[in-house]
């Protein structure tokens, strides 16, 4: 047995022996005790001295044990209220544990795998990754599907993890953004309230610092770097995502373009089949949220397309059109 | 059956996920092999063989703080060490799963909203009780993350039944080139990428596997023909874009903003050059009717700089696009 050993105790021993310890303790375990006496810290505790660095490393480890979704919380010291230094940290089972009465079945494991599948990169894979195994604890096999697929969703924009991180902690959130139309980007400061994917494209529901008015942000739109603030907000009731991909959903609906097509095209048979067109003679009624985002997918279609309204969005395909045989002139 | 990914090392936070994980599924079974918990946790064999023997010098201080053997894990040494096989003979602390992060459960219902267009998700009472099971066995409220419910798609429940019923599924296709045929397909598996969805199958016409794009399919109908190929006969590549000895190399120029739209294109290992603000690199297509495409979606992002013949292809069709204007106008 090697606990005595004080050769490296690996980072997830000394994270595993943590966890137990707390779940372990009813009244739960001082800090002091804590580095003196769990796997992984005591090898480095100095009974006399400076534990500066081990405090460190166990104020890194609560946060990456929480990030998790153990609950692991402080209690005050009964006897000594307001004390940090008696401050005494455990695990609530109950809060721990999954409930008893969740159970899932094979087929739904099924989906859940298929869910989890949809994420192969940045944060989402690594908390899908994470939930899978939770899954696999339950010992619950998935059913063998009818049918093999593959989904897959990329995560391109560079700004989708700070905001993702963001959300969780109800923080400010700094970026620059640019506007089409406008020449430079302009920095904003918002609260984010909600990440939602609409027609494939991720955008950030927030509400303006200072102005608390809400406004939808699309992430590829973002430019550089996007910074967590320090300065919190409370989050306001109500479901978050609902509400942003109604608004959405209201703006895409509000918006109609028209446009004609070459019969037996690719324009003409793969605008046919996005969402909510509708065919009226030998024109298309398309709804679009965003006029330039429309304008670029028209332009790919080249001699295929020819938008009749509305006239800004004839005028943004023409050109487009324009600029691009300019460009390759 | 699908699989946590695997060959990937873990970090730290994912190895004690791991590790509370499966001391809850080693409880429940009493004793299992290595190779069936492995197989179960999608991972390798030697991973759960290292798991087991931290778990099995694992535990907690104690009454006296110094970890006396019955405030350890411990297992049978001789099944483990002889046999392979795996099974607590002492337990401390833990017993049941535990709860999902409020980020991790987001991912998951984020992950099933993304896939509502699938059959199996037709049933939308049945998912959304899944949903809230995922949100109640949450340590918090899940991060507010979600995917458009785009609702379910009649072609991908047609290539179900077409499977479940073991005939061919026929349809008339437009190739990218711009020819229109009626195909007669084994299906294989359905993929996806953002927004587009694929079939992949194995297409009676050519002889071959062939990737077919769901919005270019019309008038899908099930057959009567029996399939003769299956998806556990047939070797699919993992890449849904095979490139080939016959792809055409383009080189372009793109804005360092817009270079990710053009990700799937560049080749491992392309040069990319850094001039002010783009990035000059070189893209494989298999046929300039692609590119020409692709090139008039992204104005004033990305350009094609030779060859000659590539650039001509595409000024002409977004000249031919941009006369449509000039001839309507008049």
């Amino acid at each position: 047995m090697s606990l005595d050993n004080s050769a490296k105790v690996p980072v997830e021993e000394r994270l595993f022996s943590l966890v137990l310890a707390l779940l372990a303790t009813e009244n739960g375990l001082t800090k002091t005790e804590i580095l003196s006496t769990v796997q992984g810290y005591r090898q480095d505790f100095a009974h006399t001295g400076d534990n500066a660095n081990l405090e460190r490393k166990f104020e890194r480890d609560k946060d990456d044990i929480r990030e998790l979704g153990v609950p692991l919380e402080t209690v005050q010291s009964p006897g000594d209220p307001g004390n940090n230094q008696n401050l005494r940290y455990r695990i609530p089972r109950g809060a721990y544990e999954l409930p008893t009465d969740i159970a899932f079945s094979g087929e739904e494991t099924t989906l859940l795998n298929l869910a989890a599948m949809v994420w192969r990169e940045g944060s989402l894979s690594t908390e899908s990754r994470r939930a899978l195994l939770k899954l696999r604890s339950l010992g619950v096999t998935a059913d063998e599907p009818v049918l093999g697929y593959a989904p897959r969703v990329r995560v391109r924009d560079a700004a989708f993890d700070t905001l993702n991180a963001a959300l969780g902690r109800n923080a400010y959130v700094r970026f620059d953004y640019l506007k089409p139309g406008e020449e430079k980007a302009r920095l904003r400061t918002v609260a984010p309230l909600a990440l939602v994917q609409h027609q494939g494209r991720w955008h950030l529901a927030a509400e303006e610092e200072g102005t608390g008015i809400r406004k939808t942000f699309l992430l590829r739109r973002i430019v550089g770097r996007v910074t967590i603030t320090g300065k919190t907000f409370e989050a306001p009731a109500g479901d978050q995502t609902a509400r942003a991909l109604a608004e959405l959903e209201e703006v895409w609906n509000a918006h109609t373009a028209v446009v004609q097509v070459e019969p037996g095209s690719d324009a003409s048979t793969r605008l046919a089949k996005r969402r909510g067109t509708v065919a009226v003679a030998s024109e298309l009624h398309l709804h679009f949220s965003d006029i330039n985002i429309l304008a670029d997918e028209l332009a790919g279609f080249g001699p295929e397309v020819l938008v009749i309204s509305p006239p800004e969005l004839r005028s943004a395909v023409r050109d487009r059109l324009i600029r691009t045989a300019a460009d390759h002139g | 059956m699908a699989r946590v990914k695997k060959s990937k090392p873990m970090h730290a936070q994912e190895k004690l996920t791991f590790l509370l994980s499966l001391v809850p599924y080693l409880i429940e079974r009493e004793r299992v092999s290595v190779a069936e918990a492995a197989e179960h946790f999608g991972v390798d064999a030697e991973q759960i063989r290292e798991a087991v023997r931290l778990i099995a010098v694992s535990g907690v201080p104690g009454e006296t703080s110094t970890y006396q053997y019955e405030d350890l894990f411990d297992i049978a040494w001789d099944d483990f060490e002889d046999n392979d096989q795996i099974v607590l003979t002492n337990q401390v602390a833990l017993d049941d799963s535990p709860r999902f992060s409020a980020r991790e459960a987001a991912a998951l219902i984020a992950g099933l909203q993304y896939l509502s267009a699938l059959p199996e998700n037709a049933d939308r009472t049945a998912v959304a009780s899944l949903m809230t099971k995922l949100s109640r066995g949450a340590s918090a409220q899940p991060s507010p993350l979600a995917v458009e419910d785009t609702g379910s798609d009649a072609t991908l429940a047609l290539i179900r039944e077409s499977v479940e019923s073991g005939v061919q599924l026929e349809f008339d296709y437009l190739g990218a080139r711009g020819t229109r045929e009626r195909r007669r397909v084994d299906p294989l598996r359905v993929e996806s990428m953002d927004a587009d969805w694929y079939l992949r199958g194995w297409d009676h016409l050519r002889g071959a596997v062939r990737t077919f794009r769901l919005d270019r399919i019309s008038d899908p109908r099930v057959s009567e023909q029996p399939i003769s190929h299956s998806a556990a006969d047939v070797a699919l590549p993992d890449s849904l874009f095979e490139s080939s000895a016959d792809d055409l190399v383009v080189t372009v120029d793109v804005t360092n903003s817009a270079a990710a739209l053009l990700a799937d294109y560049i080749p491992d290992g392309a040069v990319r050059e850094q001039l002010e603000g783009r990035v000059r690199t070189t893209v494989r297509v298999s046929h300039y009717h692609g590119l020409k495409r692709l090139m008039a979606s992204m104005p004033g992002v990305a350009t094609v700089v030779e060859p000659a013949e590539a650039r001509r292809v595409v000024a002409e069709w977004a000249a031919a696009g941009a006369a449509r204007y000039a001839e309507d106008a008049s």
